[in-house]
């Protein structure tokens, strides 16, 4: 009966439009699913999460069916999703993973591609593509739509942004920078130590510096392996660009941050900025929300974004940490229909609005676009939007935590003193060959760098 | 027969010290637990700045407790019922293997056996313990249970427990036993009336570590419950995000956890104490 | 009661016997099958192969281990020894006072109440070179801020000390109760043979406290090595390898990484290595007492 109901006032919607003459796309800003079985979600608390269970809400209203949460630590995410795929049968009906993970999953067969659950499954094309981390082509061990399969779709993604103290720089007649260099310059106005900082980055072991580095690489054109894609795993991590990389890297957390650069982490970076400690930085999307509000931060209203600088001669980069939202395979088929069936739903440009009124990041490029990114609370979206365009993914291979760990420690060891650039990237190559070697990769090295 | 050092008495100049002493360590412990009480009333940004003037707020219990998205209370009924039940049992198991252990003559092959297992089975990282158990509590229909988490905790906690009440039975000298033995006692008298309560300080102290260590523990409350289920543990690690800690709601939900935990912790000393006393051979 | 009786002795041991039986054979028997093997996923499957011997070379030729070691060497070693004489230290003295038994019992408690994620957080901050309280009371007493965990000479000390913040209430405990074991009249007779306050401490409660004392220090000694919590939130083994633990790092090999087979082999060096410490500490502490 209730199936029925649905069935008719999908008709009456669809009959309505039709009749006004109106495109059915424009009209419905949600998709009807029809009833489908209760659902169990795996998803991590976050500053998004919040968003998240706005649109869920919504999605219960609307169409009677129930959506039931599993809000994880950040830190117990992988275990459990990893226990789920493993046992004899899931208890969650989709789950959340980072980008970083997804190969894991992806290369195990632990999830069921979404044509095969409904053929007519498809990322609608306003949602951004995220470097095409949903995508898996298992021959090539490549997360690509070119002859891969569609494995999961994003609900949120992450880019840095290069977020700055309008209030400061405007005193001290400074132009948001464009390029490093630039950067480096207003650091030489800005920078007065145990006062305040001129520009803050994470530092720390980990994929705290890995990741904050990388865009340093990307912009002066380096690469961590030659062209992983066409399976070329040629360890080019102690390139002369990627030395320059570092080098200039090393030269802006000197002269622009605090004497504990090689601890700061992400959590450390928004307590600086927010507490208005350091002038500009550079902090994931997702801290946005912190800047603006009055009981997280003494800079309300002060702080504007632009895209992160590259470096003078090099080329715009961006680096994503997004999240997959994906079916395991070991659940019945009517629970893969009813996961997907909330997917669609999600994805759509009403949803996606609710989701983004609740403070969430959106994944459509339409509401990046519409009138919310006139409100001022939404001003970091162009910047975002910017971003987007070049982001890709790095270590996008079964052996990427791994490679991270490697960089992430070698490249540590430089900021804080142990190494230099040329030796930490010389270390950091041969042991990243190393690991190849062992997997049974396609691999080589370069020439080492002088130390 | 009573027991403890009020025999000794501090006197004098000694007594001064010693207070003296006794106020410095419980300022150093105290401090840091103070400042998370602190913090507790702060907004996020005065615990940022670190600043010592502040205006409080009530804001972080509002929602930890009543906020939408919070089940709290929730979490921490299952961590009480987990952390009473198994204290419970992990006192009443472990104290009946260690005085078998300790008082019969067990073959050599029995009591190393036993008691090297327990602590290598504790030398075991909980990260490589908990596949295997979620595994096969997902076969058995004991996951997302409290019942499952309360059978994990008596396991995990009982290797200290038996090793402690060994050592706390070691303490009692065997004439004690014997004396009441001769009187006609028989084995489980003796235990029940003679041991038992000398052993008091030690069931406490075992019952207190038990408890603490149950309520605490994350990494298989995390793995073998689901929402309904989760602990206090799982609750606070939420507080702790991808990108940044909200210190000011962990803070708050620190403090919540501690008070009913303290209560229960008193209730079941007295539990103990009253209980186990009466009746008791002296 | 007859039954109960006769079989005391055996029944008394069954259901601890039993619970172990029932839950740690398998994840034991597991963690060796998996040390000697290398396990791939495919198809949503587990594929086991036999690599006994790549699992102990990746062990040997493990660039980190090293510094992970002898970081954890050091962290036992100074955290345990300054956590015992600290919980004896005070469980004597709280023990001889008349007063405010109940107060310390119910203060000590308090560090290890508190979940290790929100002790780990709070530290930090409190460490927090631009804002902790730390510096600022150094700030305010006229000394510069000091690096806490972003100097490697410094990092691994701050660890430490949060450890012995969190863990000595733990000996402290376990000891308080034993002092409170020790019969009054033991302590009676000797004062009557005319013994002083430090020679009964010394002679005579100490020596009484030696299976505590043992109990203490054999599951302090474990828990130390096995400290994961307070390093991985305060520096996550930085900076450089400053901080690095053994169980820090076999986190990021069977989790991070899932290497299932190494870090499997992994855990149970972590094990050996653990009954070699705790086989040699007893043997010097026998041997001391001897001299």
């Amino acid at each position: 009966m209730q199936t029925m109901k649905r069935l008719l006032a999908a008709t009456a919607i669809l009959a309505a439009s039709v009749v006004a003459g109106i495109p059915v796309q424009a009209q419905q800003p949600f998709a009807a699913v029809g009833a489908q079985p209760p659902i169990t979600i795996l998803v991590n608390s976050s500053p998004w999460y919040a968003g998240f269970e706005k649109a869920v809400e919504l999605y219960e209203k609307q169409t009677g069916n129930k959506v039931k949460l599993d809000v994880t630590p950040y830190g117990g995410m992988l275990e459990k999703a990893r226990n789920a795929v493993r046992g004899a049968r899931s208890p969650y009906d989709l789950i959340n993973l980072d980008t970083q993970w997804t190969i894991e999953f992806y290369e195990g067969g632990f999830l069921s591609p979404l044509k095969d659950v409904d053929a007519a499954f498809d990322l609608p094309k306003e949602v951004l593509s995220y470097g095409d981390s949903g995508y898996w082509n298992a021959d090539k061990r490549w997360r690509t739509p070119q002859g891969g399969k569609l494995m999961a779709w994003p609900p949120n993604g992450n880019v840095l942004l290069y977020v700055y103290r309008e209030d400061l720089l405007k005193a001290a007649g400074i132009a948001p920078p464009k390029t490093w260099e630039d950067v480096l310059a207003s650091c030489a106005k800005l920078q007065d130590p145990g006062k305040m900082y001129g520009m803050v980055m994470r530092g720390e072991r980990g994929n705290g510096i890995r990741f904050d580095w990388m865009y340093f690489m990307l912009g002066k054109g380096a690469t961590v392996v030659r062209d992983p894609a066409a399976g070329d795993y040629t360890v080019t991590i102690n390139s002369p660009q990627a030395r320059a990389a570092l080098d200039l890297y090393l030269d802006v957390a000197k002269r622009c941050g605090p004497p504990n650069a090689g601890a700061l982490g992400q959590g450390d970076l928004i307590q600086l900025i927010s507490t208005g400690k350091a002038a500009q930085g550079m902090v994931v999307s997702a801290a946005w929300s912190n800047f603006d509000d009055a009981n997280k931060s003494a800079v309300v209203g002060k702080i504007a974004a632009v895209a992160v600088p590259q470096p003078a001669g090099g080329k715009p980069a961006a680096l994503l940490g997004n999240w997959n939202m994906a079916i395991p395979k070991n659940i019945p088929d009517a629970q893969k229909q009813a996961a997907i069936a909330f997917s669609r739903w999600f994805l759509t440009s009403g949803a996606q609005r609710v989701y983004a009124e609740a403070g969430a990041i959106p994944v459509r490029e339409d509401t990046f676009r519409s009138d919310l990114a006139q409100n001022p609370k939404f001003r970091w979206m162009p910047a975002y939007l910017e971003m987007q365009k070049y982001a890709t993914q790095e270590l996008g291979y079964a052996e990427g935590a791994q490679v991270e760990q490697i960089l992430g420690l070698r490249l540590n060891q430089a900021l804080i003193g142990e190494l230099s650039s040329g030796k930490a990237l010389n270390l950091a190559a041969k042991e990243i060959e190393e690991l190849f070697k062992k997997s049974g990769r396609r691999t080589g090295a370069l020439p080492p760098l002088p130390e | 027969m009573s027991a403890g050092t009020s025999a000794l008495p501090l006197v004098g100049r000694d007594r001064i010290i010693g207070y003296g002493l006794m106020v410095v360590a419980v300022l150093c412990v105290v401090g840091p637990f103070a400042w998370i009480l602190m913090s507790s009333f702060k907004h996020q940004i005065a615990i940022l700045t670190g600043a010592w003037s502040f205006t409080p707020t009530w804001s972080n219990y509002a929602e930890v407790l009543f906020g939408r998205r919070s089940d709290f209370v929730g979490n921490v009924r299952n961590s009480a019922v987990v952390a009473s039940v198994s204290t419970v049992l992990v006192l009443v198991v472990g104290t009946l293997a260690a005085y078998s252990l300790h008082r019969f003559r067990w073959a050599r092959w029995v009591t190393t056996g036993f008691l090297g297992w327990t602590l290598i089975f504790h030398m075991i990282p909980a990260l490589t313990l908990v596949g295997p158990w979620y595994i096969a509590f997902r076969e058995l229909g004991w996951y997302d249970t409290l019942g499952g988490l309360i059978l994990t905790h008596v396991t995990m906690n009982l290797p200290m427990t038996v090793w402690l009440m060994m050592a706390f039975f070691s303490e009692i000298p065997p004439e004690i036993e014997e004396a009441a033995r001769v009187d006609g006692c028989s084995p489980l008298e003796a235990f029940r009336y003679v041991a038992l309560p000398l052993a008091v300080p030690g069931l406490i102290a075992a019952g207190i570590l038990a408890f603490i260590f149950s309520w605490n523990e994350f990494s298989i409350a995390l793995n073998l419950t689901a929402r309904d289920t989760a602990t206090v543990p799982v609750a606070i690690a939420r507080f702790a995000q991808q990108y940044e800690v909200q210190h000011s709601q962990m803070a708050a939900a620190a403090v919540i956890s501690t008070i009913p935990a303290l209560l229960l912790m008193a209730l079941g000393q007295r539990f103990i104490v009253r209980g186990l006393t009466l009746g008791s051979v002296k | 009661m007859h039954i109960l009786n006769r079989w005391f002795k055996h029944w008394s041991l069954l259901p601890a016997v039993l619970l172990f039986l029932l839950l740690t054979i398998y994840p034991m028997a597991n963690l060796v099958r998996m040390s000697v093997s290398t396990i791939t996923f495919a198809g949503g499957a587990a594929h086991w192969a036999w690599t006994p011997l790549a699992n102990l070379q990746l062990l040997t030729n493990d660039a980190v281990l090293g510094a992970a070691a002898l970081n954890t060497a050091i962290f036992v070693v100074v955290a345990v020894a300054i956590e015992m004489a600290l919980g004896l230290a005070l469980a004597l003295l709280v023990a001889r006072l008349s007063r405010g038994k109940g107060l310390a019992r119910t203060v000590m408690v308090l560090p290890i109440l508190v979940p290790a994620v929100a002790i780990g957080s709070m530290w930090k901050l409190m460490y927090n070179y631009d804002f902790g309280v730390f510096n600022q009371a150094l700030t305010a007493i006229g000394f510069g801020p000091v690096n806490w965990l972003g100097s490697t000479s410094v990092a691994l000390l701050a660890v430490i000390l949060v450890d012995i913040w969190h863990w000595t209430p733990f000996v402290f405990l376990i000891l308080f109760a034993a002092v409170e074991g020790v019969p009054t009249d033991v302590i009676e007779a000797a004062r009557i043979d005319g013994a002083t306050p430090r020679q009964i401490t010394w002679r005579i409660i100490i020596p009484l406290l030696k299976p505590a004392l043992a109990v203490a220090l054999i599951f302090r000694s474990i828990l130390a090595f096995k400290t994961f919590d307070e390093v991985f939130l305060l520096t996550s083994g930085g900076p450089g390898t400053s901080t690095e633990l053994v169980s820090l790092h076999l986190y990021k090999v069977f989790f991070e990484q899932n290497q299932l087979g190494y870090g499997a082999m992994l855990s149970l060096a972590i094990i050996i290595a653990i009954v070699a410490f705790l086989l040699v500490s007893r043997r010097a502490l026998t041997l001391r007492a001897m001299a």
